[in-house]
């Protein structure tokens, strides 16, 4: 195992209060994720994409495999101490500032004082929030508290950076600049693990992907090695397609 | 460390911004400044002041226990909710800390509205006299007696067939109780004697003894008598069933530092017309002058405080494991049964007597009491309000197993609790 993430056999089942097996979200996974690139994890809605985080993340135990981040456990303080994590929604404590929380979460990852200060005011410049910085984010709209919780994942400059679907109900031009900055942030060298339902989004951004489907890995490689659009290349390897039968409904 | 800060940082804000320690302060200040005017006394000004001060403080960290516990159990359970604590559980901070951070935060505001409403205290009271150690008389262990009463039962042939039957812990725990409770009969110019340990006294300090008297037959008789302790001396002249204190005078008059070291007897001569009768366990103390009220009073805070941060600990703990109003409800639950454990236990005490459903739940109440100890002594605000000194020893215990070790351990299981869970 070399990769900055490495998954060998990862199987995670989900039980019930008396420990009845309910779904087999995760089945069998092998995933590594190499130093420096951009990788996307994609798939349909209950593919295992957020199961799959979460186990890298260490707030899910595999029921079967190993898990590693930088050779290390993800329990383990020193590989969360290099890992940066963008959620799905931006989880954020609606009583803070934008720099109150950039603080806080410069505290979370031992940061000093003046380094924290200093890193908080780098990060409203770039994503351009000096001036809400002293409000507090429970007003924010979803946009702004986006940008904070992309800020606040970055401020300590970790060396992989896991994005759940980063750029999720943000307008085409924040979009834009989201992809923006995460290709600028893998050229500085940082490793990035994102998954996304925007296949357009995934195709600029990422250099290789894999596809899940029902816990399954179905579809492994590098996005300009694939000699189509991303969209038709994911239909044709997930296979089904629901057609709602709206008619019977309509005719009501 | 810096990861800790944040943490409590974090909640510090979070109190300060929902306005909940801002609520809670002018409660417990409202509170304080409202108390002299609500209660009746029973006429005296150290009656009056003795009610002032245990309902006052009293009824303000009552009100600040309900609401940081509250506060206690819903924050990890919130955070949870709210998904803010998967966010903070893939930072490189332990658990341990997640947990334990939030208690300090929650304690350290306590202690804030606690000092606050100990400083409106001590301007209302600051003319209070010292405080007092309190001595009791050096008798035989409770066990001890408990034991030799055992024995004595189990030998006497018209001891009923059920307590002879019945468990040994349950008999013993039963005679325990009595034991406090043993009363001593002294007739008609007789002489009691009780020792003290008077090492512990220092010269010069005023001395007092308390006491309250019962009669055989008639509960408002009047009780006449000495005591003489070495060379002080007292006189006592009352009705029955009061408590009353008594100061004792230094026999030579002049400065009782220089060689006045009083024995270790106090002797009472009962001069009066009828027997009377006391429990030495419960109904006699001797109190030699200490520090100020000031002094007390700090102490007094200290012990609140670390029981405050038991409590905190526990609620946090519960909020670690459980839904958000599950926690809370648990939390306030405990504590009601807590305050009420030791009155329920002292009403029923014969337990091989009831039925089982009545043993189910004295059993249950007991484990419940025992398990609060920590919490559920007033032991601050009664030694507080009755002049009383709170033991420099007593209150550096107290915040060793409260305030330290009880919530460090809570902090563990929550911890562990946190690394089981899966979000």
């Amino acid at each position: 195992m070399n990769g900055i993430i490495e998954l060998k056999g990862v199987s995670k089942t989900f039980r019930d209060f008396w420990l009845r097996p309910t779904v087999k979200a995760v089945d069998g996974l092998d995933l590594t994720v190499n130093e420096g690139e951009i990788f996307g994890l994609l798939g349909p809605n209950g593919s295992g994409k957020s199961t799959t985080i979460k186990m890298i993340l260490g707030l899910l135990r595999p029921g079967e495999g190993e898990v590693r981040l930088f050779g290390l456990p993800p329990s383990d303080p020193a590989a969360r101490k290099r890992l940066g994590f963008l959620p799905e929604l931006s989880y954020l404590h609606p009583f803070l500032t934008a720099r109150e929380t950039l603080l806080y979460h410069a505290g979370l990852c031992g940061l000093d004082t003046k380094t924290a200060r200093s890193r908080a005011n780098e990060l409203l410049e770039m994503t351009e929030l000096v001036h809400a910085a002293d409000r507090q984010v429970g007003g924010f709209s979803k946009g702004m508290a986006r940008r904070v919780a992309l800020a606040s994942s970055i401020i300590g400059k970790p060396g992989l950076l896991i994005l759940d679907e980063p750029t999720s109900g943000l307008d085409p031009v924040s979009t834009d600049e989201v992809k923006t900055l995460v290709k600028t942030l893998a050229k500085g060298g940082m490793t990035i693990l994102m998954t996304s339902h925007l296949l357009g989004d995934a195709q600029d951004v990422c250099d290789r992907f894999m596809i899940l489907n029902k816990g399954r890995s179905v579809a492994e490689g590098r996005v300009d090695a694939i000699g189509s659009s991303l969209q038709e290349y994911f239909l044709s390897k997930i296979g089904e397609r629901r057609d709602f039968k709206v008619a019977p409904f309509l005719a009501q | 460390m810096k990861s800790f800060l944040a943490i409590v940082l974090l909640e510090l804000r979070r109190l300060w911004r929902s306005r909940s320690i801002l609520v809670l302060l002018a409660a417990c200040v409202g509170w304080m400044l409202a108390m002299p005017h609500l209660v009746k006394s029973d006429g005296t000004v150290e009656g009056a002041r003795q009610i002032y001060v245990h309902f006052s403080l009293g009824g303000a960290f009552a009100l600040t226990c309900i609401a940081l516990a509250s506060s206690g159990a819903s924050v990890l359970s919130r955070e949870r909710e709210m998904r803010t604590l998967s966010l903070a559980l893939t930072r490189p901070v332990k658990r341990f800390t997640l947990v334990f951070a939030r208690i300090a935060a929650l304690v350290a505001s306590g202690a804030a509205v606690l000092a606050v409403c100990a400083l409106v205290l001590f301007f209302n009271e600051r003319d209070a006299g010292p405080c007092a150690h309190v001595l009791h008389p050096e008798m035989e262990s409770l066990a001890e007696e408990a034991k030799r009463m055992y024995d004595y039962y189990m030998a006497d042939p018209e001891t009923p067939p059920e307590i002879k039957k019945a468990k040994k812990s349950v008999v013993m725990r039963i005679l325990r109780q009595g034991a406090l409770d043993h009363y001593q009969s002294i007739g008609t110019n007789d002489t009691a004697v009780w020792r003290f340990d008077s090492s512990a006294l220092a010269p010069g300090a005023p001395l007092a003894v308390r006491l309250r008297f019962t009669n055989d037959f008639d509960m408002r008789e009047d009780v006449r008598g000495d005591f003489s302790f070495g060379p002080w001396r007292g006189a006592i002249s009352n009705i029955t069933q009061a408590i009353v204190r008594v100061p004792l005078h230094h026999e030579e008059g002049g400065n009782p530092a220089a060689g006045a070291k009083p024995k270790d007897e106090l002797v009472f001569t009962n001069n009066g017309a009828t027997s009377l009768m006391l429990r030495p366990r419960k109904d006699i103390v001797l109190l030699a002058g200490a520090d100020s009220f000031g002094s007390n009073l700090f102490r007094a805070w200290l012990e609140l405080v670390s029981m405050l941060a038991s409590l905190v600990a526990f609620a946090v703990f519960l909020g670690s494991g459980l839904g958000r109003s599950v926690a809370v409800f648990t939390c306030v639950a405990f504590m009601f049964v807590a305050v009420v454990s030791g009155d329920v236990i002292e009403q029923y005490p014969d337990q091989f007597e009831t039925d089982r459903v009545d043993r189910i739940g004295l059993a249950i109440t007991r484990a419940v009491e025992f398990a609060s100890r920590p919490v559920n002594s007033l032991r601050p605000l009664s030694a507080l309000s009755s002049g009383e000194c709170v033991e420099k020893e007593e209150a550096a215990l107290v915040v060793a197993m409260d305030a330290v070790l009880i919530p460090v351990v809570f902090a563990f299981l929550a911890a562990f609790i946190l690394s089981r869970k899966e979000d």
